[in-house]
């Protein structure tokens, strides 16, 4: 993101729209260049929002543009503390497990020997840890929010299953009595929607199923598979 | 003057101990049980002794439902059904016919009156469709009759599952004072001792003369045959979308979804009849008066380490049968606890619950929606479930489609019948407490 | 083995039938059984019985010989008849009916804990569950001496929430004492707590009792750097496994307060501790710890007979450290599952809740106070049946009274 606006930062002169008052993100305007403004100037960001004032006669500096970009930064970051969503939930529950580490299928070679299948690169082994991780970190995040949950009762899973305590997937598919039939993990999530949340099920593909179930597995990584246990 | 009170006072307290919950052992709770105002459920009208159909038409529709045929039902898990089976009363089709002939026999009760058909009516859903049972010298129990349908599924037996088996059960209403009255099982036997069909049935079917413990095995080989699950849900489930009206499969969806239901009734292929084959307190008994003072006399008798003796001598006692399962296990979790009944053929086994207090199952669905009746031992299941009438009427519907195709024409006659009647009284619907704008164990008068 | 001998002695006390002696003692001391240490409170076994041994020695003391042997001999008899055989001297003291009375058998109060209340619009079920363990406590014969409510009335603090929970307490019939708890706490940092129910520390003398009721849930500011909202802060504090807060503490300013507040009881002096956090270092992920949990510790070390009865692990949870007895208080609004370490030897674990039963693993329950401080816990599940750890299983170091182990044990 910080990348993102400094090059716009950069491209300023021809993205920037500068006014007195009034803001317009475009670069065909057909006005004739502004003379120097005795005013002081208006940075606008594209979202139309976030503004930055820069007083008059200021220094038109690498520096000076600099510190627009990062106040432009900042005000946003304000404005959107989510965003970072991915450090916040990652510092939030350290105590999830890594995924595998995959570095044994990074051959000694690397791409060099030609062949196609069955070669790895690091980058693909970086790109399936990002992905995962992110999808571990998206479930923890609905885990312990009650309304991504749907729950009516400001319930979250988390109340009753601090870091997924006592959740036990390893122990499905089983038959569980009370749901009528042999269920899988996602059956008893949606049950403990259904009631003690007294939310409304998800379906299977539910994106946000999906990722509690991946914060789950995550969180109970190594213990050994026990189907069919009570 | 009724039998029983003639009976040695020693001899009740031996008998109460297991019999003491089927019906109060003294004539003096009778007589309170006759006061209680029970709304009266349909008269049965039978014609026979306690007003039920004469043993001769029972005979005959045993004949049209077409039971008595051994063996795991068929789409029954056989190993789960075997398992029920004891080794040495393996299914026979003379142990059958020995079974059907005791049941329908009223000549093992003391006075002659009474079968176990007398209040497990086959014409009628092998019930007697009144609130208690009535026994012998017109003496009236605690105890709702439950239907014999399907009993076989059921591990424990009786309200409070003080039989552990099928046969265990047939022989205890036998010497059960207020139900068929014998001061012992050996004047069951001699009843019938001399009747030489008996003894070529009892030699048939298991190579000896007739004798109490047999009796049980044979009666619990016919009650293995009274299998009831061939209901429009059944044929719902094999897939005949038109079996069940929509109403009824939306109940389907509520039973298990939101009404919470399955919770304690799940049906479901490895127990397809609808119990959990538990104890709950749903709070029935805390309807009855002074139950909260008899539960603190029970607990309190706990708290002193109570001895067995203690315990049946509180039995005794009028109300005491409340206590339920308590009175069998003496476990603190288990007061005013009853078994978890059968959902199937629900619909024509009518008045509900223990004590046979709910006329129609809209009374029962008003119960469970305000989640019962709070007390200190009621079951945390029971919560109050906020359905409206139209999702009420859904799980009244289902319900009734649970019932065997061979009942059909009574099922549908009932459900007019109790449509009716929760047309116009509906005593138990509380919608303040369903819909949690008022909550449960607020402001109950303590003493 | 001083113990074991005023045991025995306690039993033949008590067993001892009335005896006529040739010369009674002034039946005024003897109606006043117990000794009385400064502040008037029962000081403990030893002291008591050394007094009364006094006492009857100083009555034994101007009879002849004659007079001696036959009391003696009437005390021995006595004894011998209910199976205890007497020393050869035992100053065998005889138990009027009138020594049973309640200071003799120790006192009960009940406790309610963790609600963790929303509005009644929001969430029904917690303020049932609240309402049926009011109503449990209110149906206990006979009545307990008081009601602890343990912390966590409120979950997010709010007003609403607080308020709630105070007018549903209001109907209990036993007199309220107030713990807070962290969800209570760091919305307004307790303001409304001190308003509703006055400050959160505090100490008071009950039946020769002292109970301290600290506010164990003091964290270090975490909040400023980072800019938190009130709510936000709660919701922080309200997360058990997020690792955004500080550990538990009862701080410098507390303990200084518990120093001074025990410091001029003697060391026989029955002490016990309310607190939410659990005052010892159980699992610091979920905050089932205090920080100064040693140092709190070292204050109560020199007593001997300290219980803690803690709230904010909505479990049953036993410990023992030195002298020092633990007991956890049950949630009436959710069980929790028990951390993946730091579980002490002493306890032993409740049955794995059913989720099914949304009461399961809940419930309230008391407390039973004997004269020498000694504690039972009586844990009063829902549907369950209801267990007791006792004050001598702990005493006897696991050795004796061990409660039930659990049918379905914890994941």
């Amino acid at each position: 993101m910080a990348a993102a606006v400094l090059a716009l930062v950069l491209s300023l002169p021809l993205a920037m729209a500068v006014s007195v008052g009034g803001a317009a993100c475009s670069d065909d305007s057909t006005d004739p260049a502004p003379a120097p403004a005795k005013q002081g100037t208006t940075v606008v960001l594209c979202d139309g929002k976030t503004k930055v004032e820069i007083p008059p006669g200021a220094e038109k500096s690498r520096a000076g543009g600099q510190a627009v970009a990062d106040a432009l930064m900042s005000q946003w970051r304000q404005r959107h503390p989510d965003a970072d969503w991915e450090a916040e939930v990652r510092r939030s529950h350290p105590r999830i497990p890594p995924p595998a580490d995959n570095a044994d299928v990074l051959a000694a070679g690397g791409q060099r020997d030609g062949q196609t299948y069955g070669r790895f690169t690091a980058k693909d082994v970086l790109s399936w840890q990002r992905e995962i991780e992110r999808a571990v970190l998206e479930g923890a995040r609905i885990f312990h929010d009650s309304e991504a949950l749907g729950s009516t009762i400001g319930m979250s899973c988390d109340m009753c299953h601090p870091d997924a305590a006592n959740t036990h997937p390893e122990t499905y598919p089983k038959f569980q009595v009370q749901l009528g039939r042999v269920v899988l993990l996602r059956d008893m999530i949606n049950w403990c929607i259904e009631h003690p949340l007294r939310g409304t099920a998800m379906t299977a593909n539910d994106p946000r199923m999906r990722a509690l179930e991946t914060y789950i597995y995550a969180q109970r990584k190594g213990q050994p598979l026990s189907y069919g246990k009570h | 003057m009724p039998r029983s009170a003639a009976r040695p006072f020693a001899r009740l307290i031996v008998l109460c101990g297991a019999a003491a919950t089927a019906g109060a052992c003294d004539p003096a709770a009778s007589a309170q049980a006759q006061e209680r105002s029970f709304p009266a459920s349909v008269p049965v009208g039978g014609g026979g002794p306690h007003g039920t159909t004469p043993m001769t038409a029972q005979r005959r529709k045993m004949d049209e439902l077409k039971i008595g045929i051994p063996g795991p039902p068929p789409g029954i898990d056989a190993a789960v059904w075997n398992a029920a089976v004891p080794e040495d009363n393996q299914p026979t089709q003379e142990r059958i016919i020995l079974g059907r002939a005791l049941y329908t026999e009223p000549r093992l009760s003391a006075d002659g009156t009474v079968a176990c058909a007398t209040c497990h009516d086959a014409v009628h859903g092998f019930i007697d469709r009144r609130p208690v049972a009535e026994g012998i010298g017109n003496n009236l129990g605690r105890r709702n009759t439950p239907t014999s349908m399907n009993a076989s599924f059921m591990g424990v037996q009786f309200w409070d599952g003080r039989a552990g088996s099928l046969e265990a059960q047939a022989l205890l209403p036998i010497v059960n004072p207020i139900e068929m009255g014998q001061p012992d099982g050996e004047a069951a036997v001699r009843a019938i001792a001399g009747d030489p069909a008996f003894e070529k049935m009892f030699r048939a079917a298991y190579g000896r003369g007739p004798n109490y413990m047999d009796m049980g095995r044979a009666l619990a080989s016919f009650e293995r045959t009274l299998i009831f699950l061939d209901a429009p849900f059944d044929r719902f489930l094999r897939g005949d979308e038109d079996a069940m009206t929509p109403g009824a499969q939306r109940g389907w969806v509520l039973f298990n979804g939101k009404a919470r239901c399955v919770a304690c009734h799940p049906i479901n292929a490895a127990s397809p009849i609808g119990s959990d084959e538990r104890f709950h307190n749903i709070g029935v008994s805390a309807r009855h008066q002074n139950f909260d003072a008899l539960s603190s006399k029970a607990i309190a008798l706990l708290e002193e380490n109570a001895s067995p003796t203690a315990i049946d001598a509180l039995a005794l006692e009028t109300d005491a049968s409340e206590l339920g399962r308590f009175l069998v296990t003496r476990s603190y979790a288990d007061v005013g606890a009853f078994r978890t009944q059968q959902i199937r053929n629900v619909g024509i086994t009518a008045p509900y619950m223990h004590d046979g207090s709910m006329m129609t199952l809209w009374d029962v669905m008003d119960h469970y929606n305000k989640g019962g009746e709070p007390n200190r031992f009621l079951d945390g299941g029971m919560e109050p479930l906020a359905l409206d009438e139209g999702e009420m009427a859904d799980v009244v519907e289902f319900m009734f489609a649970l019932t065997d195709v061979r009942f059909a024409r009574e099922n549908q006659a009932e459900m007019a019948r109790q449509r009716e009647v929760a047309r116009k009284q509906r005593p138990f619907r509380d919608d303040d407490m369903a819909f949690r704008r008022r909550l449960a164990f607020d402001g109950r008068q303590t003493r | 083995m001083r113990r074991t001998k005023a045991a025995k002695r306690t039993k033949q006390i008590e067993r001892t039938e009335r005896v006529e002696r040739a010369e009674p003692a002034e039946p005024a001391a003897r109606a006043e059984p117990t000794a009385r240490g400064p502040r008037g409170r029962i000081v403990g076994v030893e002291t008591r019985y050394m007094e009364e041994r006094r006492v009857a020695l100083e009555g034994l003391r101007g009879i002849d010989r004659r007079g001696f042997l036959r009391a003696s001999a009437a005390a021995a008899a006595a004894a011998m008849a209910c199976g205890v055989a007497p020393h050869s001297f035992q100053p065998v003291r005889v138990a009027f009916a009138g020594e049973r009375g309640r200071e003799r058998d120790g006192f009960r109060f009940a406790y309610i804990s963790d609600s963790h209340l929303f509005e009644e619009k929001l969430n029904d079920r917690f303020v049932r569950a609240l309402l049926r363990a009011v109503d449990d406590v209110n149906r206990l014969d006979p009545q307990p001496d008081f009601v602890l409510f343990g912390g966590d009335l409120a979950q997010l603090g709010q007003p609403a929430e607080l308020r709630l929970g105070a007018q549903i307490l209001r109907s209990l019939r036993a007199p309220v004492r107030m713990m807070v708890g962290e969800h209570d706490w760091y919305l307004d940092m307790g303001e409304l707590w001190r308003d509703l129910f006055g400050e959160p520390t505090y100490s008071f003398d009950h039946k020769g009792v002292h109970f301290t009721v600290l506010n164990s849930i003091l964290e270090e500011d975490f909040w400023s750097e980072r800019g938190l909202s009130p709510m936000e802060r709660m919701k922080t504090v309200a997360g058990l496994d997020n690792n955004a807060q500080r550990p538990f503490t009862v701080g410098v300013e507390q303990r200084e307060w518990l120093r001074r507040d025990l410091a001029g009881l003697p060391s026989t002096a029955p002490v016990i501790v309310f607190s939410h956090s659990p005052l010892y270092k159980l699992y610091k992920p979920w905050n089932f710890w205090t920080d100064d949990a040693d140092e709190v510790q070292a204050l109560l070390r020199r007593f001997r007979s300290v219980a803690v009865i803690h709230g904010h692990t909505h479990q049953m949870l036993t410990n023992r450290i030195g002298s020092i007895h633990f007991h956890g208080m049950l949630s009436t609004a959710w069980p929790w599952p028990y951390a993946p370490e730091g579980l002490p030897e002493y306890t032993v674990q409740m049955s794995r809740p059913d989720p099914f039963n949304p009461n399961d693993g809940c419930g309230d329950g008391q407390v039973r106070v004997h004269p020498d401080g000694l504690v039972d816990k009586i844990y009063q599940l829902w549907n369950r049946n209801p267990i007791t750890v006792t004050g001598a299983y702990l005493r006897s170091a696991r050795r004796a009274g061990r409660p039930p182990a659990p049918n379905r044990k914890a994941y």
